[in-house]
């Protein structure tokens, strides 16, 4: 082995890409060797690697709504085992929501890992993955619970394994009390097929470097993260800025809910705080504390160092503070099972800044719009089950128009579902999948478009619409107008036309619906839009001629030549194109 | 008639061109390099086979790599090009999958590469089939009459077809295509079904808008070079490389012109595996570093990983290519300093400027520029002397911008950034052999372009890799592995249905008819009927998954196919299952058997000369198993005997690269040219 001499920036830089690659090495064991698909294409899972304060080192996620969520769950998880009773080779399980931070599905495993000759644990693993069931009120997806407690089967840190040695009682509890054991036992040996990789490469790396170099290292590492984080929020305005948004309901009663932060920036210090918010309601779209943690993480996180695999020094300056009882701070035994709530409220930070900061984008359709069908396939008599999370039009930003037609801003690894996919699968049949012309918000920059997808039934079968933002706008800034906004609508063009919110529909064969996507907010005031790209815009039909006239105040003839009407700012083309 | 004892490859890379002849009667190599010329490409290719050579009337193989069509689709200079879909469907190319590439998934300002396609260009026309394959409403064939006249009128091209569930029934795209041609003889026009019968309509189309873009260009260039060729008196075959390894003629080329874009990497994997055959050796790891990355391809059983998901900036291209992962790490990688942490990459030098010691402006030091401090490279033997490097411009760079920020010495500075880089390959290596299943200690590491042979055995030490084999004149393999390649051809068809006996039976109907087709391919190459092999493969996968495994078929029985399935998925994934498994595509390979160079490359490099005669000299150079610089004896490696063992540490020096092995290692040329370090 090589002994690389004393610690200096290089051998850091070394050691860091060491720390990395294990933790992505982990991610890459488990999608081999998962048995779900929500696990290896959906990319539900996050990974994460902690030194022995717990701090972190590295992490390798898929969807980004699970970074940072371990965060927590793993000082929770060690406090309530008791760190006098961590043994090499055990493997702890964490899903009390309130503990892990996500909700009761989302089973977080996690390792001591010791030295040789250690007491104590120098490190830990933990690998956070979506289990199919385990036993909720009902099959798939929770909509409609009250309680914990028809959630699914708790565990509050219990060990799997004891000193590398599975214990049977509980392998048989959780089995038992599973509509799909094989699929969640698979799940279960993937996990820790991939906290083993990690356990063997952080023996190796100590090995090769030596315990005390590394624990060098790793400082650096944090503090590094720390200087560029602290960096990033010193060249942010000082300020207190409050925003607001609201959730259509909780899928109990029809009220809407207010989602509400408010960040505070002062020198090196970033606060978020939720307690503006309403209090945790009955149905399931409470939010742990430890979900708000991660979803307040991962913004500050995209704001000030996206480029890099965080570390526990990324989130120096970052407090999060919420009372318990809140929406956003849900205590026993408040319902948490529809985590819808986390991508509606995902953009509430970045509402509040741009009222003091410049590099602010729109609002990006705020909520994800998808659609679920199930139901018993004609051809096969067997059950089928699909589903479709649909793209958005993305916010205008101060140098650009918004990008069209792409996931929501936490779930872009997720990819749309195909429509030769979806009919082979089920009886639905497509009519139309467009663009939805004049969704983007108008604006100087103009936001992106959102998406018309209309299709039939052909067999009976049941129809859930999946989203929670459909009865306020998503916002736009400077002038620029707000979009389009989400919309589901069932029996379109018929009598009983409805436009729905999240639920679930009876289907019966030439039923159809219509799912509408909100466009990205506008920027900039839409007379201030160059006269060259309205024209464009109209010559590829993003927006109409009558949309051009009367918002952008450009007439667009027959020929494509464009003239202005009314007075308008007149702009020259920027010299940056826009990106479609 | 001239005797054709010459085979030649041209290779077009980012920075050179190159050139190899073998003489058939001698056994002999020549391989030459001259500049990239971006803006006449068949200029540089005609400088280089020039410079090689063999003379073009004696040769009976010319065999061409080329990136033009890649390059045009990344710089947006191929045709402007249309889309002819169904009527409401329009969009479904712009739409897209939503999803963000996985380096950007924080960038919530994203923007999307400007697309192939204007939305203006796009039209749709009434007509629908189904899943099943079934017709539900007819193509209206007045519609696509007006939708090629709108394109034309607006200035298109070249237009792509693609229709949904064509894969299920193509008879939409046939007729849309065959009228189009008729009524529009100046259109170019692609049909998805032509390049791919498989299900996923915005892949499907995403691929035949790309060929859209550029057919027109890329069969002018071939046209255009192979004119040239002929005008100086070539009259052999005019091959080109395909992306899954294997060549086509100029022919098909021109027909299929997407099958170029990724060909720059195949010859490469066609060398190691060749390689690999020759030195009976099956699990091999190619390791290729260039100027500005480093690619990789693991091969296991002699075969490497085929995927059928190819992407050019995040643009899916379903074609087989090759399971090649590219790190943004080469010679021209730039080493910086960030708050105290030392970086390598991933920004490059690229050629131009290139390295500092290129002497062209560049001031950031690099990979090349550390390797000059470090001693393994002579400032005056570059690329066989034909290029001075300015060594002391070098030092001075990484003193003044990595040593001193790092409060270290110049050469432990420089040492450090082949730590770094070492540590970022071990990670990938490790990454892309775990994913798999694998233990990366079993495999042979073969080494190649122009930087593979310096770092290779440093990766092989920091990863306890038992050998790296070096071969002959690797700056030029991926030129060598062209002249090893057969001519091949794939085909497709998606079935989807559940594997049993009696589907298996259907199945035959489906193989004779792609076999019939594969067949005229092969045919239409001039290739014997003796020389044609037709291979049956299926893509498996279980129910209700969506991704799939390829498996050769020899006997047509469920019981033997599942089987197989079966186990290719516990070596790939770590698990199988007890679902049932369902067909998903049935595919044949057309290979058309080509006569091989009968020798070795360099087979006859080793001279009768003894070991102190290949010694030709000596420097001090950094050692990295002893951590200081020592003294190093410096090889010529034409002059190597082979089986006599060169201790380290040592420089082995050939014209385009050279090899450095370390005090605890020793190199061993075998008797076919290819250097062995363990």
């Amino acid at each position: 082995m090589t002994a690389l001499p004393a610690l200096d920036g290089a051998t850091v830089e070394v050691i860091r890409h060491y720390l990395n690659s294990t933790a992505e090495q982990m991610r890459r064991t488990l999608v081999r060797t998962a048995f779900n698909p929500v696990i290896y294409e959906v990319l539900d899972f996050g990974i994460s690697m902690y030194d022995r304060n717990r701090r972190l080192i590295s992490e390798s996620s898929g969807v980004l709504s699970f970074l940072g969520a371990n965060d927590y769950a793993i000082h929770k998880g060690v406090e309530k085992v008791g760190i006098e009773n961590l043994h090499p080779g055990d493997v702890i399980m964490i899903n009390y929501p309130y503990w892990s931070g996500a909700h009761v599905s989302d089973a977080m495993l996690f390792s001591p890992v010791f030295c040789e000759g250690s007491d104590l644990p120098d490190a830990y693993l933990a690998v956070r993955a979506h289990w199919m069931d385990l036993g909720a009120k009902d099959p798939g997806y929770v909509l409609d619970s009250t309680s914990m407690h028809q959630e699914g089967l708790i565990m509050p840190g219990i060990k799997l394994i004891r000193r590398g040695e599975p214990d049977p009682q509980i392998m048989a509890l959780l089995r038992y009390n599973s509509r799909m054991p094989d699929t969640i036992i698979g799940d279960f040996n993937a996990q820790v097929s991939a906290i083993r990789v990690g356990e063997r490469r952080l023996h190796q790396i100590w090995e090769k470097f030596g315990p005390a170099t590394v624990e060098a290292a790793i400082d650096r590492i944090i503090e590094h993260g720390a200087q560029t984080a602290v960096e990033a929020v010193r060249a942010m305005p000082d300020g207190q800025w409050s925003a607001y948004d609201w959730l259509d309901d909780d899928g109990i009663s029809y009220d809407l809910i207010k989602m509400a932060v408010t960040v505070t920036i002062e020198g090196e210090k970033f606060t978020v705080d939720y307690g503006d918010s309403d209090d945790a309601v009955p149905g399931p779209v409470n939010m742990p504390f430890g979900k708000t943690i991660s979803l307040a993480k991962t913004v500050f996180k995209s704001l000030t160092t996206p480029n890099t695999p965080a570390n526990h020094g990324h989130y120096q300056p970052l407090t999060v503070a919420c009372p318990p009882g809140n929406l956003f701070h849900a205590v026993y035994p408040a319902a948490t099972f529809t985590l819808w709530t986390g991508m509606a409220a995902f953009e509430l930070i970045h509402k509040a800044l741009a009222q003091g900061m410049d590099q602010i984008a729109a609002s990006s359709g705020s909520d994800e719009p998808g659609f679920m069908a199930v139901g018993t396939h004609p051809d096969t008599g067997e059950m089928y089950a699909v589903s479709n999370n649909e793209g958005i039009g993305w916010g205008a930003t101060p140098d650009h128009d918004g990008a069209t037609a792409l996931q929501h801003l936490s779930t872009t690894a997720v990819r749309n579902s195909s429509i030769e996919v979806l009919e082979h699968k089920s009886p639905i049949f497509h009519e139309r999948l467009e663009l939805r012309q004049d969704s983007g918000g108008a604006g100087r920059w103009r936001g992106g478009l959102g998406i018309r997808r209309e299709v039939k039934f052909l067999a009976a079968g049941e129809m859930l619409s999946m989203k929670k933002k459909t009865k306020t706008n998503p916002w736009a800034l400077r002038g620029g107008h707000e979009p389009k906004t989400n919309a589901m609508i069932v029996w379109p063009d018929t009598e009983r036309a409805h436009r729905s919110r999240m639920e679930r529909f009876s289907m019966l064969p030439g039923d159809r619906f219509r799912n509408l996507s909100a466009g990205g907010g506008g920027w900039g005031n839409p007379l201030d839009r160059s006269i060259e790209l309205v024209r464009e815009d109209v010559l590829d039909g993003y927006i109409s001629a009558e949309q051009a006239e009367e918002v952008y105040g450009v007439r667009v003839e027959a020929d494509g030549t464009a003239v202005p009407v009314g007075p308008r700012s007149d702009r020259p083309p920027p010299s940056n194109p826009p990106g479609r | 008639m001239a005797e054709r004892r010459y085979r030649l490859a041209v290779d077009i890379g980012g920075t050179f061109v190159d050139a190899i002849a073998y003489d058939e009667q001698s056994g002999e190599t020549t391989v030459r390099k001259s500049p990239t010329t971006p803006a006449a490409p068949a200029d540089g290719v005609i400088t280089a086979t020039r410079a090689v050579g063999a003379p073009l009337d004696e040769a009976s193989v010319y065999t061409h790599g080329t990136t033009l069509g890649l390059n045009a689709i990344l710089e947006r200079k191929g045709s402007v090009t249309g889309i002819i879909t169904n009527a409401g469907f329009r969009d479904i190319f712009e739409i897209a999958r939503g999803d963000l590439p996985r380096g950007s998934m924080y960038d919530f300002q994203y923007q999307r590469p400007p697309l192939l396609v204007r939305r203006r260009h796009t039209v749709g026309v009434p007509g629908r089939i189904d899943h099943r394959g079934e017709v539900v409403e007819e193509l209206d064939r007045d519609a696509v009459i007006e939708a090629g006249r709108r394109l034309s009128e607006r200035g298109v091209e070249s237009a792509a077809v693609c229709f949904l569930h064509s894969y299920a029934n193509s008879e939409h795209e046939e007729t849309a295509k065959r009228i189009l041609t008729e009524a529009f003889p100046n259109l170019s026009v692609s049909a998805s079904v032509d390049l791919v019968r498989e299900y996923h309509e915005y892949e499907r189309t995403s691929t035949a808008v790309a060929d859209a873009y550029i057919r027109p260009i890329l069969g002018r260039y071939l046209i255009d070079l192979e004119d040239r060729l002929r005008s100086r008196g070539f009259d052999g075959s005019f091959l080109i490389m395909r992306s899954a390894g294997g060549a086509m003629t100029s022919e098909i080329a021109r027909m299929s012109p997407l099958l170029t874009v990724f060909s720059g990497p195949a010859g490469g994997i066609a060398g190691t595996i060749d390689l690999g055959n020759a030195t009976g050796r099956s699990s091999l790891i190619s390791f290729d570093v260039g100027g500005t990355s480093l690619d990789s391809c693991v091969i296991v059983d002699g075969a490497p990983t085929e995927v059928y998901e190819a992407e050019i900036e995040s643009l899916p291209i379903r074609i087989p290519v090759f399971d090649i992962r590219t790190i943004g790490a080469g010679g021209g990688s730039i080493a910086w300093i960030d708050k105290g942490l030392l970086r390598v990459g991933p920004r490059s030098a690229g050629a131009v400027p290139g390295p500092i010691c290129y002497g062209r402006g560049n001031t950031e030091p690099t990979v090349t520029d550390a390797s000059l401090c470090l001693g393994y490279l002579a400032a005056d033997e570059f690329l066989g002397g034909e290029m001075s490097l300015d060594e002391e411009a070098a030092v001075q760079g990484v003193a003044e911008k990595l040593a001193r920020p790092l409060g270290m010495s110049t050469e432990r500075a420089a040492a450090s950034v082949f730590d770094v880089l070492l540590a970022r390959t071990v990670g990938a290596i490790r990454e892309i052999t775990v994913e798999r299943g694998l233990d990366p200690r079993e495999f042979s590491l073969v080494a190649f372009g122009g930087a593979g042979p310096m770092l290779a055995p440093l990766l092989a030490r920091e990863m306890e890799l038992p050998e790296v084999v070096v071969p002959p004149a690797p700056a030029v393999f991926s030129a060598w592995g062209m002249l090893m390649s057969d001519l091949e051809y794939d085909l497709g068809q998606t079935v989807l249905t559940m594997l049993d006996d009696a589907a298996l039976a259907r199945m035959e109907s489906v193989f004779a008819h792609l076999e019939t087709e594969a067949d005229k391919v092969l045919a239409a190459q001039s290739v014997p009927p003796e020389n044609r092999v037709l291979l049956r493969r299926l893509d498996l996968r279980y129910n209700g998954q969506e991704h799939t495994l390829s498996i050769d078929l020899e006997a047509a029985d469920e019981h033997s196919a599942a089987a197989k399935f079966h186990q290719k998925h516990q070596e790939r994934y770590g698990h199988s299952l007890k679902e049932e498994v369902q067909i998903l595509t049935v595919r044949i390979r057309a290979i058309g058997r080509l006569d091989k160079p009968s020798g070795r490359l360099d087979g006859r490099l080793a001279v009768e000369a003894d070991g102190a005669a290949s010694r030709v000299g000596e420097r001090h150079a950094f050692d990295f198993a002893a951590r200081e610089r020592r003294l190093f004896p410096i090889y010529r490696r034409r002059l190597l005997q082979p089986e006599v063992e060169i201790e380290g540490p040592a420089i082995i020096r050939e014209p385009t690269a050279v090899t450095v092995i370390h005090g605890d290692q020793r190199a061993v040329p075998d008797h076919m040219g290819n250097l062995w370090v363990r």
